[in-house]
């Protein structure tokens, strides 16, 4: 009894000061494992691309882009993320408001769905719209009549896109609203302002910074996103092949400098989506504890 | 204006927050809603405030208007949330003026007359040089205040409190007790405040309304409820006839 006593005292002191009852060795490891896998997996093959890029010098890397295929690639990747970004940031924002408000039948199951898009292979999210839209699809006869091309067409490419970038505006939103709660909405209810109103002037500037921080990650997904739109894609050259997929073809034809300096691209994207999240996400919690303080005094 | 509810009964799921409820407020009256937690005093709040709905067979009157179907925002009942509900990124002086600038276009104050109203409520809530803070710039009681001129900005017909002081500490508390007090006399605005504090209560309204589980067990002034408790239930919740 006394040496369980003795044991649990020194155990509780600990859990008090986590870090300090490790052995100093216990945490440099742990640090060092987690800097040199952080090295290993992403900063080498950062550094990797953009060495690959420059590996035959900044002129060839300036002429990559002078590439017919190249350029429309680019165009097709941003014209895809300016469809798919707005439409999933309304629909973000009215997901988050019908499960953070409103209380329904199938609300959580709803929130699950949501999710979808990250649990399921991309590849399933294309191969559904072939299947819904292909040549051999439900409604293909029906597109081929009217001569509609969707699937190996541009609008199957924004589809896909569109389903592989749905949830994260929501889910950025989501714990926000949760968490802010409808008090102030309530309050200038009774002030007499309209649902535009509120939504404009009261919940918008709430939830400004966590917009944000999901349509950054949103359009870094939309730009960036591969298995889905290379199902329904078609790999057609100066037509319907975004910048991920151009890069897979230049680097199979052995273009290495050029697959690189494409990839450079992305990946200066992607630095600056890492950049601008951190931020908006700091800008969030901010945010957020100065309107819980609000409520706390 | 006086304030009549008929047969409000409210349901959560299956749970009867309010079971029909009857209540007449006289012009000019300063009324407590006084109960344990979850006796359903600040939903009956609500209901009058057009936040939440009755059941079918509810009415709810301002005077002779019949307010039952209007949403919130065009009841004209100002509302005082337990935690202020101020808006957090807006300066003292926008909250003040937020449902002056909801106006349609044509109801609108100029900028120059939002500017005076807004400068004689905080002078009203003793808030002068306050404009330009934030939210979290400002004391709990300070804050309260805000929420009080913010709320008497629409002009209202009633005065609704939930909890006014239940997020303050007890000294703030006191005075501001003895405020709203004066306030009420020198405004005359008919007002139903929501305690559970038996205190609070008896130190500031004019009649007191004791609700449990949904169903108003006493309405009286102070003196007549401390004289002659209805029921076991009163008796108990006041703490007499031990």
């Amino acid at each position: 009894m006394a040496g369980a006593s003795t044991f649990s005292i020194p155990s509780r002191r600990s859990s008090a000061r986590p870090a300090a009852s490790d052995p100093w060795f216990v945490k440099w490891v742990l640090i060092g494992v987690t800097v040199s896998f952080f090295s290993l997996f992403l900063f080498l093959p950062l550094f990797v691309v953009f060495q690959e890029a420059f590996s035959k010098g900044a002129v060839a890397y300036m002429k990559a882009f002078q590439d017919s295929a190249t350029r429309h690639a680019i165009g097709l990747t941003l014209l895809v993320a300016a469809i798919a970004v707005p439409l999933n940031t309304v629909f973000g924002i009215v997901a988050a408001w019908s499960v953070t408000r409103y209380r329904f039948r199938g609300r959580s199951f709803l929130i699950t769905l949501i999710d979808l898009p990250l649990w399921v292979s991309p590849v399933i999210g294309g191969l559904i719209y072939v299947l819904v839209f292909g040549a051999q699809g439900w409604l293909g006869p029906w597109l081929q009549a009217h001569d509609i091309r969707i699937i190996f067409a541009v609008p199957g490419i924004v589809l896909a896109t569109v389903f592989v970038t749905f949830p994260f505006v929501a889910r950025g939103l989501i714990p926000l609203m949760q968490a802010q709660g409808i008090k102030e909405e309530e309050a200038a209810l009774t002030l007499g302002a309209n649902g535009w109103q509120i939504f404009f002037r009261i919940t918008l500037p709430k939830i400004k910074w966590g917009l944000l921080y999901g349509i950054i990650l949103c359009n870094a997904r939309a730009m960036g996103e591969f298995g889905a739109v290379s199902v329904v894609s078609g790999h057609i050259r100066g037509m319907t092949n975004t910048m991920p997929l151009h890069i897979e073809i230049l680097y199979n034809e052995y273009q290495f400098a050029a697959a690189f300096a494409v990839a450079s691209v992305l990946a200066l994207l992607a630095l600056v989506t890492l950049f601008l999240k951190t931020y908006s996400e700091w800008r969030a919690e901010q945010q957020l504890s100065e309107g819980s303080g609000d409520q706390n005094l | 204006m006086s304030i009549r509810v008929e047969k409000i009964t409210k349901r959560f799921a299956r749970f009867a927050a309010l079971s029909s409820v009857d209540l007449e407020i006289a012009p000019g009256e300063l009324v407590a809603l006084l109960g344990p937690s979850g006796s359903g005093k600040t939903t009956l709040l609500r209901v009058i405030a057009g936040l939440e709905f009755p059941e079918a067979s509810g009415r709810v009157l301002f005077g002779e208007r019949d307010v039952t179907d209007l949403n919130a925002y065009k009841r004209k009942a100002g509302f005082v949330f337990q935690h202020y509900a101020l808006f957090a990124h807006m300066s003292v002086f926008e909250n003040i003026a937020f449902s002056m600038r909801v106006l349609p276009r044509r109801q609108r104050p100029t900028d120059q007359e939002i500017r005076e109203r807004v400068l004689r409520l905080l002078e009203a809530v003793q808030l002068t040089g306050f404009e330009k803070r934030l939210p979290t710039q400002l004391s709990g009681g300070q804050r309260q205040r805000v929420a009080f001129a913010r709320a008497l900005a629409i002009e209202p017909e009633v005065l609704l409190l939930d909890e006014p002081f239940g997020a303050l500490d007890a000294k703030v508390r006191k005075s501001l007790r003895r405020w709203l007090r004066e306030f009420h006399d020198r405004i005359g605005l008919t007002t139903i405040f929501v305690t559970h504090d038996q205190e609070e209560a008896f130190e500031v309204a004019d009649r007191v309304v004791l609700i449990d589980k949904g169903v108003i067990q006493q309405i009286g002034t102070p003196s007549e409820l401390r004289a002659a408790p209805a029921n076991p239930f009163v008796a108990d919740f006041l703490d007499i006839g031990h």
